[in-house]
């Protein structure tokens, strides 16, 4: 007999949104799908259900032409599947790609990533997520997509925008009001450049659409994907590595004695906190998720946090540990729809920004381990993180 | 049905029975052949599926894709001669009694 959903009903959302693991691990423990009322989420937390359910998208669809996502930002590769989907993937793909990362992007994130720096090496003290992560993320995103001339917080503020407005189930009209604005703002700005990347055929995203013969309405929406989606995460995650180590003093020492541990630093800070906690997937047909049934149509959120700190899979999931047993997360996701900005996330956040941070700020540390927040469900980070150094 | 032969990263062998059409990472994923995490499911997008194959086959299996090449080079295990993903890979008959060696990161 396939057991019913369970429900859980006295978690709050500031709950979630202050600390979700906690909660992750009552729902994990409690049974494989559970709805969370104030989420309104049926959620799906353990590590093994996840990954078999992303290896089965015909059942667990990303499709759903009503998607919030989809009213926002326009029919996208994030909500589709199949050859709709991989023919979308394969046209942003060269832009993203490993080698290209390394041969076109390593150096412009590079330059970024010292300018920012310089601007605040010699005041011994900072707040890293305006003053370094937020400008250091929007900046190199700008580069890879190919659009000149917008500002990094007008980057934030886009990206921002469209992200609430995906998640703006409430209908409030300023939240809307301002997802369209920014919305109108990408277009824009992919007017402005398309001509010069026509004429000139490069690395960006936007010239790699085009060569791909992507389609305006295609451009725009997957444009704006790579903004809602590409922003905030390697920011969290610059912040979220610089946290663990400062945090962890002889873990940090370890790695800076080994540089080649960067990349296993970086793989253990995203699991540790997830930039994106949870998304989606639809049900195409009535189903067992490791026995409990969930039917046709309904909508399951993978809780991708949760399956990082499954203790089934990782012991002390709470501790951040560079030297624990290595064992593959999925703070990238999983399937078809496996990050595509993976391999510029890995090169961005621990081969250059945040090795250069503990070069050239010496003796970094926090200011006050209080004054730090981390906040986030959906996606999660730390939102603020004053520390210091000797200038 | 080709047998297709893993050969561990602990040295170990592990011949299955394998069926033609099916990629190679999934003959090793419904075999729990240790080694191959396939976390991209098929998609050539995570590099790892990494196998090794032996020579005459890679030549016979034909050119490797420009996504699939640039991926390779960031796999985990460095990359070898007979480097490829095993998502990209179909089984065929080709492929009967061939040691795919998943390499040691
Ligand atoms: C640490 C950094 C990052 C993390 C943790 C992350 C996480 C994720 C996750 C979990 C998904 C899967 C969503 C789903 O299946 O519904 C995803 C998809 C995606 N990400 Fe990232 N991301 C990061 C950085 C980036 C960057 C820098 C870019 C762009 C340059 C980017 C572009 C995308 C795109 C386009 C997709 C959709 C892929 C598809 O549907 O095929 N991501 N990301
Ligand atoms: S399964 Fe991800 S690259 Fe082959």
């Amino acid at each position: 007999m396939a057991e019913a959903v369970k429900v859980v009903d006295d978690v709050t959302f500031e709950d979630l949104l202050a600390n979700p693991y906690p909660v992750f691990k009552r729902v994990r423990d409690l049974g494989p799908v559970v709805k969370v009322e104030a989420a309104n989420i049926m959620m799906v937390t353990r590590f093994d259900d996840i990954m078999a359910i992303e290896r089965d998208p015909e059942t667990f669809s990303s499709v759903n032409p009503q998607s919030l996502l989809n009213t926002v930002i326009g029919p996208n590769l994030m909500r589709k599947d199949g050859a709709d989907h991989a023919r979308e993937r394969a046209a942003i793909d060269p832009s993203l790609r490993p080698g290209v990362v390394k041969r076109c992007w390593a150096e412009p994130m590079q330059a970024i990533c010292a300018d920012v720096i310089s601007r605040i090496e010699h005041k011994g003290e900072a707040e890293l997520f305006e003053d370094l992560a937020a400008p250091i993320a929007a900046r190199a995103l700008c580069d890879i997509l190919g659009i000149d001339g917008v500002d990094w917080p007008t980057m934030v503020l886009w990206s921002q925008s469209l992200i609430d407005g995906s998640g703006n189930y409430s209908h409030n009209p300023e939240i809307a009001r301002k997802a369209k604005e920014a919305a109108r703002g990408v277009e824009s700005a992919v007017n402005r450049m398309l001509p010069h990347h026509r004429d000139n055929p490069n690395a960006s995203m936007l010239s790699s659409m085009l060569q791909a013969g992507q389609t305006t309405e295609q451009i725009y929406a997957n444009i704006k994907v790579a903004i809602g989606g590409g922003l905030n995460e390697p920011r969290d995650s610059i912040l979220t590595l610089i946290l663990g180590l400062l945090q962890n003093p002889d873990q940090l020492a370890r790695i800076r004695a080994e540089p080649s541990l960067w990349g296993q630093a970086f793989e253990e800070a995203v699991r540790w906190i997830s930039p994106i906690g949870m998304y989606p997937r639809r049900l195409t047909r009535d189903v067992e998720i490791s026995g409990t049934l969930v039917r046709e149509g309904e909508q399951v959120g993978l809780c991708v946090g949760a399956a990082n700190h499954d203790d089934r899979r990782f012991s002390d999931p709470e501790k951040f540990d560079v030297f624990r047993e290595k064992k593959s997360h999925l703070a990238f996701g999983a399937g078809s729809h496996f990050c595509a900005g993976t391999w510029v996330s890995r090169a961005l956040v621990s081969q250059i920004a945040v090795p250069m941070v503990f070069e050239r700020l010496r003796n970094l540390r926090l200011k006050a381990p209080e004054l730090v927040r981390v906040r986030g469900w959906v996606f999660r980070g730390p939102t603020h993180m004053p520390v210091v150094w000797d200038a | 049905m080709p047998t297709i032969r893993f050969l561990l990263a602990g040295g170990e062998e592990l011949a299955v029975e394998a069926l033609n059409g099916r990629s190679l990472m999934e003959t090793a994923l419904e075999n729990s052949v240790p080694g191959i995490v396939a976390e991209c499911n098929g998609s050539a997008a995570c590099a790892t599926c990494h196998v090794v194959l032996p020579d005459q086959i890679m030549s016979a299996l034909g050119p490797i894709s420009e996504h699939e090449n640039d991926m390779l080079d960031f796999a985990e295990a460095p990359r070898e001669a007979g480097s490829r993903l095993s998502c990209q890979i179909k089984v065929s008959d080709i492929l009967d009694n061939v040691a795919v060696r998943i390499p040691s990161a």
